[in-house]
């Protein structure tokens, strides 16, 4: 017969055992100041700075690669980089750039020219990612160096946004890369694992199932602050709540930014943690399928847009962290016209617009986004409302990639798509140009409204080089955006970057999310 | 001559039955919503961008012919290329095999040692105090969602007490691979810091996928002493004089353990499969988190990748199984 000290000896078996020969405690990871642990919640599983384009992995792209320019800073402002200069010729088409002499590679070569080419003929024939920025405008074989330090960007057309995204040509390291070409792959595969950059951090480890790290490159032309961080380690944390634990514990020093606000207000609670508050160019809006009917009708956008009770969310839901946006553009970009109001939440107005739609109602579909708390929300928000005005609702939830690939055509796109519209140039091209432009449709629009005096305004715009003019043109489209109720606006974006206490120097920019660490350090 | 039978008896079901999981899976891919060209060629790709991409991929001829060209991949061991890391799924598969094998050894060991010597003392002292106790904690064990379980384990033993870490497979990246297995490579590496940061980094998560399963062991193992303990043969050992703890743990557990091996089985099967819940809350890079990533991601080919796998890894298991029981057991074989 088994003895009670039998028992116990079963039930303390190895594993409780093994917990216990540790219980002497383990030294948190931010034990060392030299190194900067980043959990995101993306993936780090491509490392192509051709190829990843989404805000969240922007990591690999700002930390191990350099652009001609740069965006830093909030507002952002373009600063030179790997270029000291640049001309543009009289019709708007030429754009010349004059190189950095002591640019370097991490294998210490000198970035030429050549380089650029490379870079820009690469993106250009991948047409992944960041291509759509440059396809229309910059043909291949066009681009040339003029020597080792020049190089020549020959537009098809004037373009008054093209400026704003040269610091998205990442410049790879022409050499090493067509070594791992094979078969005229441009060496996609071999560039998706490895680096070829010439960015503040070289790569030292890299595993797509755990993240990326990168030791500091002293040779950057750049110079460093005081105390920049050896080494940055970037891991991907799909779990919010081990990200939240982790931050507290000092595992990592920093979290992604655009967590959902109870966590942030869980982490205020934390003495080791500091949370960096930065308006960003982010527009949460409900995106209108205006191809359908009864959407098709200006009345019934009008009684939609006073429908949701934009004080009620922000207040409510985003416990005030948010400012009201009115507009498609973000409230610190310029083109919004002086006191523009936006609409109100208003039902008695929603439903005298409602008594002047032609078409006959129908349940209309919002498809908000899996996984984004603040989504959902609005999507259940305006659902209750709308009822109230006989409108009825029907909330879709699926995760992104299934209500992009939706948003493709306006067939298959939902009538109301709460998302958010976030910076990749520092335009109003990037918000309202984007939108309303059927040169964007089934790309990067998401409105399908067709109006060719608008398009002809903004494809002037695009054109143009007169800033007060530009000003002007875009005045007009948002006065008109909003006149039409091409979307529904709600706010704009606050960031809420997550950092270990000690940690000082986080420069915020909206187009790189605080993931461009080059700047951080830790306190003395 | 056994064993010859029941392998291939399984190989002669491992062909069609792939089969059927391919057809399946194939076809529910592409009834899902999702453009992967449009996925590819990222949110704002133009139209000439996205149709580029679904001619490189392929999706752009009839289904029929997607699917006969994949089975014939497939059949050659090409499972495709992930559509966002850009390498082969059976590569990225691999890479990510020895962190769950790892965990799943070591969770399997930890229910082994406590479900089956916990399910022999329940089937021995039957209806004590001790065989309810446990049958409460078993109960429960199975009924606590692994996710729950993780999230306190994590609570207790890395926020409050600090004694063991809260996430990942090792600080930093781990060693020079020899095995892929960290812990191992940690002890040929020597070092007795990263030996002691890889020990520590598997505890909680292999704790939390142990316990249900041990939980389901010592049910499994307590049945089982109940039959044997009457049987004529144990019946036939205790009055030849043996001693009862070579009776117990020779005679009885032997015939008490088959129905365990087959759970045993299962929940290897299962672990190996990918441990999703478990790997994403400890950020365990494995098969799991792969998986939940593709899913995400809508990686067709890594999501299809996954599933035949999981299939594949369940006939294995299978066979393990009753070529276990045969030795076990060979009467149960004939």
């Amino acid at each position: 017969m088994a003895t009670r000290r039998d028992l116990m000896k079963l039930a303390g078996a190895a594993p409780l055992a093994g917990a216990a020969t540790l219980a002497g405690g383990l030294p948190a990871r931010a034990a060392s100041t030299d190194k900067f642990v980043y959990a995101n919640n993306s993936p780090y599983d491509n490392i192509d700075p051709h190829t990843v384009f989404d805000i969240a992995r922007q990591a690999t792209r700002f930390n191990l690669y350099d652009g001609l320019y740069r965006w830093v800073g909030n507002p952002p402002q373009m600063i030179p980089w790997l270029a000291e200069s640049h001309t543009v010729s009289d019709d708007g088409k030429v754009y010349t750039f004059r190189l950095r002499e002591n640019a370097k590679f991490h294998d210490g070569k000198p970035i030429t020219a050549e380089d650029v080419v490379y870079s820009i003929e690469r993106m250009i024939a991948l047409k992944k990612g960041p291509a759509s920025l440059y396809i229309d405008s910059v043909k291949p074989g066009t681009t040339k160096a003029l020597d080792a330090r020049t190089v020549q960007f020959n537009l098809t057309a004037p373009s008054a946004i093209f400026l704003g995204t040269v610091p998205d040509i990442l410049i790879v390291n022409s050499a090493l890369v067509r070594r791992n070409e094979r078969n005229g792959d441009w060496a996609e595969p071999w560039l998706a694992r490895n680096e070829a950059g010439s960015g503040s951090y070289a790569l030292r480890r890299y595993d797509p199932a755990v993240g990326f790290s990168a030791r500091r490159f002293r040779d950057h032309f750049i110079p460093f602050g005081e105390r920049p961080f050896e080494e940055l380690e970037f891991r991907t944390v799909l779990e919010t709540n081990t990200r939240v634990l982790g931050l507290q514990r000092g595992d990592f020093q920093g979290v992604d930014g655009y967590m959902p606000y109870d966590q942030i207000q869980r982490l205020r609670g934390s003495n080791n943690v500091q949370i960096v508050e930065e308006e960003s160019l982010r527009v949460f809006q409900f995106a209108v399928n205006t191809t359908k009917a009864p959407l098709d009708d200006v009345h019934f956008r009008r009684a939609l847009a006073h429908a949701f009770d934009y004080e009620g969310f922000i207040r409510d839901i985003m416990k005030g962290s948010v400012a009201r946006n009115p507009g498609p553009l973000p409230n610190p970009i310029w083109g919004t016209p002086k006191g523009l109001a936006g609409y109100s939440y208003d039902l008695d107005k929603a439903r005298e617009e409602l008594r002047q739609v032609k078409a006959p109602l129908r349940p209309i579909t919002i498809n908000a986004l899996a996984g984004f708390s603040e989504s959902e929300q609005a999507a259940v928000l305006f659902q209750n409302s709308l009822r109230q005005i006989g409108v009825e609702v029907r909330v879709e939830v699926s995760p992104w990639s299934v209500v992009s690939s939706r948003m493709r055509s306006p067939e298959t796109q939902a009538d109301l798509v709460p998302l958010w519209k976030s910076t990749y140039y520092v335009d109003p091209n990037n918000w309202v140009g984007e939108l309303v432009n059927s040169r964007y449709h089934g790309t990067r629009s998401f409105c399908y409204y067709k109006d060719p005096e608008l398009d002809a305004k903004l494809d002037r715009a695009l054109a143009m080089s007169d800033q007060a003019e530009r000003q002007r043109i875009y005045e007009e489209v948002v006065q008109a955006v909003n006149d039409l109720a091409l979307g529904i606006f709600i706010y704009n974006t606050k960031w809420y970057g997550p950092y270990a206490a000690d940690i000082e120097n986080i420069r915020f920019s909206p187009v790189s999310n605080g993931q461009d660490l080059r700047w951080a350090q830790a306190h003395k | 001559m056994v064993w010859l039978n029941i392998i291939l008896n399984r190989l002669v079901w491992l062909v069609p039955t792939l089969l059927g999981l391919l057809v399946i899976v194939f076809l529910l891919s592409r009834v899902v919503p999702i453009d992967p060209a449009r996925l590819v060629a990222g949110e704002n790709a133009s139209p000439s961008q996205i149709e580029a991409v679904r001619q490189q991929l392929g999706f752009d001829r009839p289904l029929p012919v997607q699917f006969v060209r994949y089975v014939g991949d497939v059949a050659r061991g090409d499972f495709g290329t992930s559509l966002f890391t850009q390498q082969p799924i059976l590569d990225d598969l691999s890479a990510r095999l020895p962190a769950t094998l790892e965990l799943t050894l070591v969770a399997v060991l930890i229910a082994t040692g406590l479900g089956i010597p916990l399910g022999v003392l329940c089937g021995l002292h039957r209806n004590s105090w001790l065989d309810h106790g446990l049958r409460i904690v078993t109960v429960s064990g199975l009924a606590v969602a692994s996710f729950w379980l993780a999230m306190q384990l994590q609570f207790l033993f890395s926020m409050k007490l600090g004694w063991l870490p809260l996430s990942g497979r090792i600080e930093g990246f781990p060693p020079e691979e020899v095995t892929g297995l960290v812990i191992l490579d940690a002890l040929i590496d020597g070092d007795p810091e990263i030996i002691r940061s890889a020990v520590s980094h598997i505890v909680l998560p292999a704790i939390t996928l142990a316990l249900p399963a041990a939980a389901t062991m010592v049910r499994f193992t307590r049945n089982g002493v109940l039959g044997a303990i009457d049987s004529p043969s144990v019946a036939y050992q205790t009055a030849m004089g043996y001693p009862r703890r070579q009776v117990v743990w020779k005679y009885v557990l032997r015939m008490a353990i088959t129905a365990t091996v087959t759970q045993l089985g299962l929940i290897f099967g299962i672990l190996l499969a990918g441990a999703v819940v478990v790997e994403t809350v400890f950020d365990w890079p494995g098969i799991g988190a792969y998986a939940v990533r593709s899913i995400l991601q809508s990686d067709y080919n890594a999501v299809m990748g996954f599933t035949l796998w999981t299939g594949a890894i369940f006939v294995l298991v299978n066979l393990l199984v009753d070529l276990l029981q045969a030795t076990i057991d060979p009467r149960g074989a004939r």
